[in-house]
This record gives structure tokens, C-alpha cells and sequence, in this order.
């Protein structure tokens, strides 16, 4: 699972399907989606959003979204 | 001709368009500056150019993205410029592919190449407007080079031919779109290839379009058959908008593999390491409130109260001596004079003292948006309001709400759920706008002298204290349900040019001047005569005029909130039409010119108790008459726009009365 990242750590997207209709149809507007390569830059404290970065931009989105993307760890 | 400006968010689309028409748009560092069509004139040419919010695809999930959708497809237009982010071309160009479909004309204009090639992306130029079939043209829009070229290449008259097909979508799909071209035989408005890929991608706006010419179960039962046809030839597709962007992206991938070669990066980007300060786990809440103590200590403390100052000791002392000279001088009668020195000057000049402040107010709030780092503060305040159910999106209309309500609801357009939308857009006038601050500035300076920007700070804060609550309160009753959405794209750092910083300080200002010569010189001129005329005929005494009739019917209500007089009652009055109204009529009322010995008479009519409520209910009681408007412009609707001014005015009679009461029995009064 995404949110089990660690800082630093990078992973390839494996399954993004369980995840909210219109977050996934954002995250794609972004190019993530299955197969994509993305690195934890940062994680909020308190439960708060994570930064990702995927082909040198950054994104923000929710812990709770992040709970429900399947990646592997590289 | 009209040339439409379209691409994704943030890659300068509005930099450009303010480039190629000499006009000055709202630009900044974030997603989603844009939210309407802006007009502009081409320099060389007078083709009108259309700047459009930016979009990742045409399939919106946004107002500000249905905006551009809608507007492909119900207005003429010849041209289109597709403004591509060099940097992040694979992302793109799935819109440039979109586009294309479309059938127009197309140039590209490909711009941040300098950030594309310190990331290590070299982009054959040739071989990408060979592979599209498109002319594109480097630009760099920030400082205008390139631009001419462009321009050059969109006015040519020459046709630019509309490009050929650039996804081959597979024997299903395109069987598919000969099928609807058929059933829409005769329809000759739009690319029926475009109409029916956007279809199948689900984009509500051309499914509406297309319901003109086929019926909503035929127009199902055709979306049906493709996604089985699909699904069965490729086992493990499960949607078609799915199937449809892998192939766009395979697509994307052969061309860039043509056109571009990646050489090794250079060590993380000067972005990522500030980043790993602003954004830290723990410090990125104090950073950004220190960063607001600093804004507060300039504009209040260190900086603009000494400006400000001195701008009003000019304007009372030699500027209204002078004209005053120069009325005697023409031999203006008594009445005239009175008008002008009493009137106009207290009234105009009254606002205009506060200028030095509300500059530097708006130079923060510039370079807040210009560096990139408000998308950051909505990321590190997004916990804190997912709380309170909104997300970290509904910061950025709050904080612009401190320049001016009006383009912070506007900016609400960039939340993609309607719930969230609605509730940011109720709670944005709570914000402390630009033109609220003149009234704080003056009863800190007559009342809290030692303590001016803290006691600021504390008003300010409280609009988003209260806002907060009002939002939990609101989520948990009147607006419940919808789940909140929150993705939000980082835009890198750009070291603000010092150029667009004072163009865009200046802009947001002027329009603050601006209303102090026309509606506010308007306003003081009508204050002037309602002060002077009573039932008794003109020249009556103050307190015999209409004025103090009809500020007196409020007295009473106001008595319990520590400023019970008519004269309360009348600036909160002319305060709805513009919240710096409350400083002019106090100037004409009180009969001063300047705000030093306004100062001095308030502190006999308030305590300073009853000042603080004051400016309490000043911060909250009602949006001005342009927020009203442009909240029943955005929610469309009499209900929420009534409910937006009632239970403001609800909220500041209880918070002041709890103020005022509360301290009086703590023995502050």
C-alpha cells in the first residue's frame, strides 16, 4: 500500500482501481495510474496528505486515498 | 479572427495572453488563476484572442474546466493555441492529442524549454510538429520572447491545415465513430471523430450537446455495445475511458521517443529542497504563520502605519489648506466650500490615507501567489480543514479573500465537489478583506496604539476561526453528504520577478483607488448633503439630519454591542455598499478632515471595549453589495445568496454582543 511508504522511498503503481471515482480520475489527469513510477517526498503529520512525485511534478493528495493504492516497493 | 488559448493549468496560458495582447490578466504560480474566458485584442493584428482556465483534458470535473468544454462547443472560433509545458510534455500532450481531435486549426506554442533541459529533456522541435502535424513554436511566456513568432504564425493567413489523425483507437472504437457519424447524417458542427471519443470518455457536456440529435436510450445503447465490443476483444479492459487513455498514451510514448532524448538529471532541483523546508512535517504550519506575523507587522507596524501617517498629515495639513486657499480664491460660496472640504476631502481622503497599507498588504499577497507557494499552504492546511469538512483547495479562495471577497469566491470555482464549492463560497466573505482594513486601521491607531498589529491579527484570525466552526456547523447540517475530494497539483518554485510582482500589486490596488474616486466620491457627496439637509431644510445641525434619523433607528439595536449612537448605525449602513463607506461617512460625520483628530473624537464616543466590538461586527456583519452579487453569480441561486448575508449579520451581533458584555463583566468596559 502507497501509504506504507516511507519519505524517500520509491514504488511502482500496481493497483489503483479501489480508489475514489473522481481522485482517480484526477491522479490520471496527472498521468498516475497503473504501471506508473511515483516517489514519497513527504507525509504530513497528524493524518494528513502525502507529496508524491511522478515524472519530476509533484502532487498532494490524502492519507486516506493513498490507503487504497496497491504499489510496489523498487 | 477569433484564436482560442487553450493547455494545461499553470503553463503560463495568461502570461502569454497578457504578452500578445499588452492587457493585464490575474497570473500567478498555482493551478487554476484562470477561471473564466478573458477577451483580449492581438497587438499587430486586432485578432481577438481568448484566454481559457487551463485544463488537464476536455473531459471536466470542475466548473472552471466545463467552462472551456462548453465553450469548444457552442462558440465560433478559427484558431486554437495550444500552450504546452515543455517540462512536462507526456502529461500535455494528451490534451494537444484531444485538440487535434477536434479538428481546427492548431499551433502549439511549447514553453519552459529552459526547465525541460535542466531536468535533462532535449525536444526535437521538427520531428514533434512533423509527428502531430502541427506547427509549434518555442516560447517563453514569463518574459515575452518567442511571443512574436507566435504571434506571427497564428495571424498568417495562409491556412494551416487542420492536422490528420494522430491515435488510431483500434478496429472497435473506430467502427464506432463511422456508426455515429451516420446516425448524426446531415449534423456538420463538430468532428464527429472528437464528439464520440469525448462521449466515450464520459464527458457530460457533449453527451448533453448530443442528446439535441439522439435519444438518451439510443445514444446508451450505443456507448453499451462499444464498451462490450472493446472488453471482449481486450480482456482485462474495464472501462472504455480507460481504454481510450492507454491508447492515447501509447500514443504519446512512440512520439516522444521520436522526439525528445533524456540525458542524466542534475541533483534534485533547487524546488525539492525548499520544499523539504516549507512543506516539512512539523515546521510547515509555523512557516506560514510566521510568514502572516510578517505581513501583519509591515502593513500595521513596521511599515505602513508610519506611511500612512504621513500621507494624512499631507492631505489634512498643506493639500487642504491649499484648496482651501484656492476656493476662497475663485470665490466659491460657503455651501461649495463646505462640500468640497467637508465632504469630499473627509470623505475621499479619508479612504485614500490607507493607500501605503493596502499595497503592501496586496505585494504579500502577489508573492504568495506568484512563487508557487499557496498551492503548498493548501497541502499543509488540508488536515486541518478536511476536519471542518472542506480540503486544503478551499484555503486558496480564503487567503485572495484578504485582498478583495470578490475574486476569492470567484476562485472557489476550482473545487471540484459542489458541496465544497457552495460552503467555500458561503464562508469566503468572513475572510478580512483590503477594504475592512481601513476601519481596523483606524480605531487601532485612536485606541490600541502599543498593540496595533497584534490586535489586527487577532481580528483576522478570528474571520477564520469562525469560518472554520461555521464550516463544521454547516457540513454537519444543512450541507452533509458528498464525499470531499482533495488532489492538488505542486507547482515548482519560480524566483518572483520583481516586474510581475509590482504589475500585479499595482492592478489589485488600483482598483482600491479607483473606488475612492468614483463610488466612494459618489457616496461622500450623498453623505455630505443627507448630514446637512434635516426635516428642518439645509444647514440644520448634525444631529437634526436625515442622517441621524435614519442612522438612530439602528441605535437601539446597537446599544447592547457597546456603540448604540446614530453614528454607528449610519457608517455600518454605508458600509454594505463598500466596507472603506464606514471611514468616510465617520470622517463627514465627526466633521474632521483628517484621521488624527478623528481619532481623538472617537475615543469620547467608544470605549475601547466598545471598539473592539466594533470592529468585530465590521469584520463580519455583511458581504459589500459587489460580494452579494457575485455570490448569487456563482451559486445561482436567491436562497444561498440571502442565507450568505443573513448569517453573517446573525454570527457578528452574537460574537460582538458576547464581546461587549462578556468584558464589561470582566470589568474591560
Amino acid at each position: 500500500m502507497l501509504e506504507h511508504l516511507k519519505a524517500g522511498e520509491k514504488a511502482i503503481i500496481k493497483d489503483i482501481s479501489a480508489v475514489n471515482k473522481l481522485v482517480k480520475r484526477r491522479l490520471l489527469d496527472f498521468g498516475i495510474t497503473e504501471g506508473t513510477e511515483i516517489c514519497m517526498k513527504c507525509k504530513m503529520p497528524f493524518g494528513g496528505p502525502f507529496m508524491l512525485e511522478c515524472y519530476g511534478q509533484c502532487v498532494g493528495i490524502r492519507r486516506s486515498d493513498a490507503s487504497d493504492i496497491k504499489v510496489e516497493r523498487i | 479572427m477569433e484564436i482560442a488559448l487553450l493547455g494545461n493549468p499553470n503553463t503560463g496560458k495568461t502570461s502569454l495572453f497578457n504578452n500578445l495582447t499588452g492587457s493585464y490578466e490575474y497570473v500567478g504560480n498555482w493551478s487554476g488563476v484562470t477561471v473564466e474566458k478573458k477577451v483580449g485584442i492581438l497587438k499587430n493584428s486586432g485578432a481577438r484572442l481568448i484566454d481559457l482556465p487551463g485544463v488537464y483534458s476536455l473531459n471536466p470535473l470542475s466548473r472552471d474546466e466545463g467552462v472551456v468544454t462548453q465553450f469548444l462547443l457552442t462558440n465560433e472560433f478559427d484558431k486554437m493555441v495550444n500552450i504546452v509545458d515543455a517540462s512536462q510534455l507526456e502529461r500535455n500532450l494528451h490534451l494537444t492529442l484531444q485538440l487535434i481531435e477536434l479538428g481546427k486549426p492548431l499551433i502549439i506554442g511549447l514553453n519552459m524549454i529552459d526547465v525541460a533541459q535542466k531536468r535533462g529533456i532535449r525536444i526535437n522541435l521538427e520531428k514533434l510538429s512533423e509527428r502531430l502535424g502541427v506547427s509549434v513554436a518555442p516560447v517563453i511566456a514569463r518574459s515575452g520572447k518567442g511571443c512574436d513568432y507566435l504571434a506571427r504564425l497564428v495571424t498568417a493567413e495562409e491556412k494551416i491545415p487542420a492536422s490528420t489523425i494522430p491515435v488510431d483507437y483500434g478496429p472497435e472504437i473506430e467502427k464506432s465513430i463511422r456508426e455515429l457519424e451516420q446516425m448524426l447524417a446531415g449534423y456538420g458542427q463538430h468532428s464527429v471523430r472528437w464528439l464520440t471519443i469525448q462521449l466515450f470518455e464520459g464527458n457530460p457536456y457533449v453527451k448533453e450537446h448530443l442528446l439535441d440529435y439522439i435519444s438518451s436510450d439510443q445514444l446508451d445503447r450505443f456507448i453499451e455495445k462499444t464498451r462490450c465490443a472493446v472488453s471482449q476483444a481486450h480482456p482485462g479492459i474495464k472501462s472504455l475511458e480507460q481504454f481510450i487513455f492507454k491508447k492515447r498514451q501509447a500514443a504519446i510514448a512512440r512520439l516522444l521517443e521520436e522526439a525528445t532524448e533524456k540525458s542524466e538529471e542534475t541533483g534534485p532541483p533547487l524546488s525539492e529542497r525548499i520544499d523539504q523546508i516549507v512543506t516539512n512535517k512539523w515546521m510547515g504550519i509555523p512557516i506560514f504563520l510566521l510568514f502572516m506575523y510578517l505581513l501583519f507587522m509591515l502593513t500595521f507596524d513596521w511599515l505602513g502605519f508610519p506611511l500612512s501617517d504621513a500621507l494624512d498629515a499631507f492631505i489634512s495639513g498643506p493639500f487642504t489648506s491649499g484648496l482651501e486657499k484656492v476656493l476662497i480664491f475663485v470665490g466659491a460660496g460657503e455651501f461649495i466650500q463646505s462640500l468640497i472640504l467637508d465632504g469630499i476631502v473627509a470623505g475621499v481622503g479619508g479612504v485614500l490615507v490607507f493607500v501605503p497599507q493596502i499595497f503592501i498588504l496586496f505585494f504579500f499577497i502577489s508573492l504568495l501567489e506568484d512563487s508557487g507557494y499557496m498551492a503548498r499552504v493548501a497541502l499543509v492546511m488540508d488536515r486541518l480543514m478536511e476536519g471542518v469538512g472542506l480540503n486544503g483547495k478551499a484555503f486558496i479562495p480564503m487567503v485572495i479573500g484578504f485582498g478583495c471577497n470578490v475574486p476569492g469566491i470567484m476562485a472557489a470555482r476550482t473545487i471540484e465537489t459542489p458541496r465544497e464549492r457552495l460552503l467555500t463560497v458561503l464562508l469566503t466573505p468572513l475572510m478580512s478583506c483590503s477594504a475592512r482594513l481601513p476601519v481596523y486601521a483606524l480605531f487601532v491607531g485612536a485606541f490600541f496604539l502599543h498593540h496595533k498589529a497584534l490586535i489586527v491579527l487577532s481580528i483576522y484570525v478570528l474571520g477564520i476561526v469562525v469560518a472554520l466552526i461555521l464550516a463544521k456547523i454547516f457540513s454537519k447540517t444543512i450541507l452533509k453528504g458528498e464525499t470531499s475530494l482533495f488532489v492538488i497539483e505542486l507547482p515548482p518554485y519560480r524566483v518572483p520577478q520583481l516586474k510581475t510582482l509590482t504589475k500585479s500589486t499595482w492592478e489589485k490596488g488600483k482598483g482600491f483607488i479607483k473606488k475612492a474616486g468614483t463610488f466612494i466620491f459618489a457616496g461622500s457627496v450623498f453623505i455630505w448633503l443627507l448630514s446637512n439637509a434635516g426635516p428642518g431644510g439645509l444647514n440644520v445641525a448634525m444631529n437634526e439630519s436625515y442622517l441621524a434619523m435614519i442612522g438612530g433607528i439602528f441605535a437601539p439595536l446597537l446599544e447592547p454591542l457597546g456603540f448604540g449612537n446614530w453614528q454607528a448605525g449610519a457608517a455600518l449602513l454605508t458600509g454594505f455598499l463598500a466596507k472603506e463607506a464606514v471611514i468616510s461617512t465617520m470622517n463627514i460625520i465627526y466633521f474632521v478632515p483628517d484621521e488624527a483628530s478623528l481619532q481623538g473624537l472617537l475615543s469620547n464616543a467608544f470605549t475601547p471595549l466598545a471598539a473592539y466590538s466594533f470592529m468585530v461586527f465590521i469584520l463580519l456583519y455583511i458581504p459589500c453589495l459587489a460580494t452579494v452579487a457575485t455570490i448569487k453569480k456563482e451559486t445561482s441561486s436567491y436562497k444561498w445568496t440571502i442565507f450568505a448575508s443573513v448569517y453573517a449579520l446573525g454570527i457578528a451581533y452574537l460574537l460582538s454582543f458576547l464581546i461587549y458584555q462578556g468584558g464589561k463583566l470582566l470589568g474591560l468596559g
